[in-house]
């Protein structure tokens, strides 16, 4: 077992070096021998698949490697971050090489007769890493026929590349290691930071809108990129959305209105907190005698037009939320005296102008 | 002319064009000249020309491939300079990139180009761009932004980990655009261009064989958008029915329905398969033939009218073509059956009469051939027998009907549910009365529709003669080979039998030796001296295999009868050719 375990160590390494310029002296032999570690470890992923004992402890040692790298301060997610990624090892490791450009002519020479021997070789058996990587090419450009040779307008399939990214993420959190509990919310901070913002802000709104499914069985393949239980990691996003007022404050601001309800109805703790943020945003404007409108009293806040547009389209949403969101504006008004005459709340002329003022 | 001719006859026209190699070179330049003229692959006529060329292209690139691989990296340079040009235009043309196994291939002609031990600058870039095509072809990924590469490298994912999700949810999201369209027709939010539906089609092609695709190719059959016109690409069909046909996709019936129904050719491709698979020269036992009809999916197919007349055609046209081969007749027989079946299946939501199948037929008559002996008590069978047998002499005799399509098409008709002549000739054997004039004129029709009155009279006197003799031995307890010789011998002061006639005392002959109480004993003797030569053989190992396929079927309690006819079957499939 420590054997074992000291081997998974030994080529998370290696993994993490063929990235690197390291690779450059490698010879033939070096390419041999790393290979042949990846078909091991293939084989241990097939062999205990079922074993749950072996299978915790490996995972394991993975979470923790994953720990003491995180705390080093750099961002480096490892190569292998689950046992489902030992099925994939050899194919991992053996794109890292292709990709990259320090590795040596014999040795670049030596990998592709390996991982491509020619037709002598049944390829009939999807499992050989000819036939992966084959395979991986087929798709590829696959999804380059469906996308760039597009026809027209492409949102549908900018939807897709949207939720790709969401079941990343979500699949990230569920391997992110939680000994603290703090693991997925210092995760999610340092992605912040270092992410362009706007992207991932559409990545969570459609995170947060993946449909729940059914718990995962025990033992069963996955494809990397296709989780079964993007549920679980929604509850992270969620709790991280409410602990950093700054991201909840963007995520309201630059998001799509109808984007924004439909988080709001799934989720009634973000309903709330985005309510919270609305009524904070309608403090903020003032009544302008000579225009007759409610004016913002600085240019960086939100206007009229804009919170009642997110207003009007919360009040569209089905029963639970905009029930919730009448009942906030209503007391919000009385708070406010619950005046009748337009002018002198806010409240009260939002609640006129949805139609619902009385 | 005999069945397996027929078929070499219809191949022809569908058989792959014969690669003629004027030589290599020629070839090499051909197609780098059709590589310059595709580029990319992003004009409609581009994508059309180059989905045409697929399949031959592969072809090339595997001769490419053979000939390289026995180079090292200089020597292919110096004979083919221009060789990265072609592979690279190749690299850039997504559609042959999707393909089958081109890209596979393609990828074994570049590893050809890689010199381990670069001696000059020279190599070493040529190693360099090799590796770069490399790269393209297995891990390059292009975002249309920056953001989303930004996005997936910080979570640590590389192109190989989320290109089988991101194919995954764009053929969904594609699936159920085409649903909502299909089903909501103007009143969808996001109306989809006829222009973008052909364009998935045609970006179908090449990747039909890709399982990631099936549920895009299924959605794009069964759409049916508000044109008059078809609005898929022809080509789409052919691929989807080539793949089929060759068992690389797998479709629901729905969906096959739809593409045979809205592409005729690959209707008669896929009929034209199946009997390829059905005729072929080897025995093929009526088991064996069943499953190869359900595989195909025809029987359930031609539950929608237009698909079974347009087989039933076919069927019609090879069994003229063979002058009534017994494959022919073995397969409309089972087909029949397997048709019915399935028509049963769906009966709670039967939309179309009998007449919309048989057209040309009687309706009395087509219900009275669908009725399912089992349902019927044995001793009863004479019955339905009987009338089936007056309808049919009343059509054919009657010359001034011409409403029924004449004689042929009453055969035809009758052939399709061959199992009733079958019964009527045991019935024949069995039953200890006098033969009933209808059941000798219903076999002496099912053998020899063409014959006049007079000749059939004769057969049906000849045929009770015969009946007679083994009337009177069947329950003989001291029967043997030569007693049967006796009574099947022709009477030497009449013409000769004609061969069809012989044929059907052959056929009563085996009835007799597996019913008989004392036929086991003989059976082999008989049988030699019945069928002494290759030709007669198979006709007995069919008439064996067709009983013991109708018991089954019947559910029929025979088990002396049943042990004897396997036996049988056994002895002559081992013995000889026959099988």
């Amino acid at each position: 077992m420590e054997s074992l375990l000291q081997h998974l160590e030994r080529f998370s390494e290696l993994l993490a070096v063929s990235r690197t310029t390291h690779v450059s002296p490698w010879d033939p032999a070096t390419v041999r021998r790393a290979l042949q570690w990846a078909r091991y470890l293939r084989h241990v992923h097939s062999r205990f698949g079922r074993h749950v004992r072996i299978r915790t402890a490996l995972e394991r040692r993975l979470q923790k490697r994953w720990r003491q790298e995180g705390t080093s301060g750099s961002f480096p997610v490892p190569g292998l971050t689950n046992f489902q990624a030992l099925g994939r090892c050899d194919l991992l490791l053996s794109l890292r090489l292709l990709e990259n450009r320090a590795l040596g002519d014999a040795a670049y020479h030596y990998l592709l007769q390996q991982l491509f021997p020619g037709p002598g070789v049944p390829d009939a058996d999807e499992e050989t890493l000819q036939g992966s990587l084959v395979r991986l090419a087929r798709r590829r450009s696959a999804v380059h026929m469906l996308r760039f040779t597009g026809y027209g307008e492409n949102s549908v399939l900018e939807d897709s590349v949207l939720k790709t990214q969401a079941e990343l993420l979500l699949q990230r959190l569920r391997e992110v290691p939680k000994a603290e509990g703090e693991g997925p919310s210092r995760f999610l901070s340092a992605l912040w930071d270092r992410l362009p913002q706007n992207n991932f802000l559409k990545v969570i709104a459609a995170a947060l809108l993946l449909p729940p499914s059914s718990p995962r069985p025990q033992g069963e393949e996955l494809e990397l990129g296709t989780p079964k239980t993007p549920g679980q990691g929604g509850q992270e996003l969620v709790r991280w959305l409410l602990a950093k007022s700054d991201v909840m404050a963007a995520f309201c601001h630059n998001l799509p209105v109808g984007l924004l309800t439909s988080v709001a109805g799934r989720h009634p703790e973000l309903s709330r907190a985005y309510l919270g943020l609305l009524t904070d945003w309608g403090r903020h404007l003032r009544y302008d005698l000579e225009k007759g409108t409610w004016v913002a009293a600085e240019s960086q806040h939100v206007s009229w037009e804009e919170l009642y547009g997110r207003f009007q389209s919360l009040c569209q949403a089905p029963p639970p939320l905009r029930d919730e969101v009448l009942t906030a504006l209503e007391s919000c008004k009385a708070q406010d005296g619950d005046f009748q005459v337009p002018g002198l709340s806010i409240w009260t002329d939002l609640l006129l102008a949805l139609g619902r003022g009385s | 002319m005999c069945a397996h001719c027929f078929l070499q006859c219809l191949a022809g026209p569908f058989s792959k064009m014969a690669q003629d190699s004027v030589g290599f070179s020629s070839d090499y330049q051909f197609w780098m000249q059709k590589l310059s003229v595709w580029d990319q692959a992003s004009t409609l006529e581009t994508q059309q020309d180059t989905c045409l060329h697929l399949p031959r292209f592969q072809e090339f690139l595997r001769q490419v491939y053979e000939v390289l691989k026995e180079m090292d990296s200089n020597t292919i340079i110096e004979r083919f300079p221009t060789i990265g040009q072609l592979l690279a235009k190749t690299c850039w043309n997504p559609f042959i990139l999707a393909f089958d196994e081109s890209q596979k291939i393609l990828i074994w002609c570049l590893c050809c180009l890689i010199n381990k031990e670069p001696q000059n600058s020279e190599e070493s870039k040529l190693n360099s761009w090799t590796r770069g095509l490399l790269s393209h072809i297995l891990s390059a990924f292009r975002f249309d932004t920056k953001e989303v590469g930004l996005f997936t490298q910080g979570l640590g994912f590389a192109p190989a980990d989320y290109c089988p999700g991101l194919l995954k949810n764009m053929v969904l999201s594609l699936v159920s655009e085409l649903r909502e369209n299909h089903l909501n027709g103007f009143n969808t939010q996001r109306r989809m261009v006829p222009e973008k539906i052909r364009f998935l089609s045609r970006v179908c092609i090449p990747l039909v064989t890709l399982p990631d695709i099936e549920p895009l190719v299924e959605a794009l059959l069964i759409y049916h958008g508000h044109e008059p016109q078809e609005v898929l690409w022809p080509e789409f069909f052919d691929a989807v029915n080539e793949a089929f046909l060759l068992k690389k996709i797998s479709l629901p019936i729905s969906a096959v329905v739809c593409l045979w129904l809205r592409h005729l050719p690959s209707l008669e491709k896929a009929t034209l398969h199946l009997f390829d698979k059905l005729i072929s020269s080897q025995r093929n036992f009526l088991r064996r033939i069943e499953c190869f009809l359900k595989d195909s999916l025809l029987p359930e197919a031609a539950c929608h009218p237009a698909i079974f007349r347009i087989v039933d055609e076919m069927f019609r046209y090879a069994l003229l073509e063979t002058d009534g081969a017994p494959e022919v007749l073995a397969a409309i027989q089972v087909f029949t059956r397997c048709f019915v079946e399935a028509l049963e299946k769906k009966n709670k939501q039967l939309k179309f009469t009998f007449k919309t199948y048989f057209p040309y037929a009687s309706p009395s008559l087509v219900m009275m051939l669908l009725q399912h002996p089992k349902e019927i008590p044995q001793e009863l069978w004479h019955q339905p027998l009987k009338h089936i047998s007056e309808m049919l002499r009343e059509m054919v005799e009657d010359q001034t009907h011409g409403s029924y399509g004449g004689p042929f098409e009453c055969w035809f008709l009758f052939v399709h549910f061959g199992g009733w002549a079958d019964i009527a000739a045991e019935q024949l054997v069995m039953s200890e009365a006098e033969p009933p004039e209808a059941l000798l004129w219903l076999l002496a029709f099912s053998y020899s529709p063409r014959d006049r009155s007079l000749q059939r009279a004769q057969t049906m006197t000849e045929v009770k003669a015969v009946l007679g003799h083994l009337k009177k031995l069947f329950r003989s307890p001291t029967l043997s080979a030569k007693d049967l010789q006796a009574a099947a011998a022709e009477s030497q002061d009449r013409d000769p039998r004609p061969p069809l006639c012989q044929k059907l005392i052959r056929r009563l002959i085996l009835n007799f030796l597996l019913w008989a109480p004392g036929g086991h004993v003989i059976a082999r003797e008989v049988i030699t001296l019945m069928a002494p030569t290759d030709e007669l053989t198979h006709e007995m190992t069919g008439l064996l295999d067709q009983t013991l396929y109708r018991w089954d079927h019947l559910c029929m309690e025979a088990p002396k009868s049943r042990k004897l006819a396997r036996e049988l079957l056994e002895e002559l499939c081992l013995a000889g050719t026959a099988c």
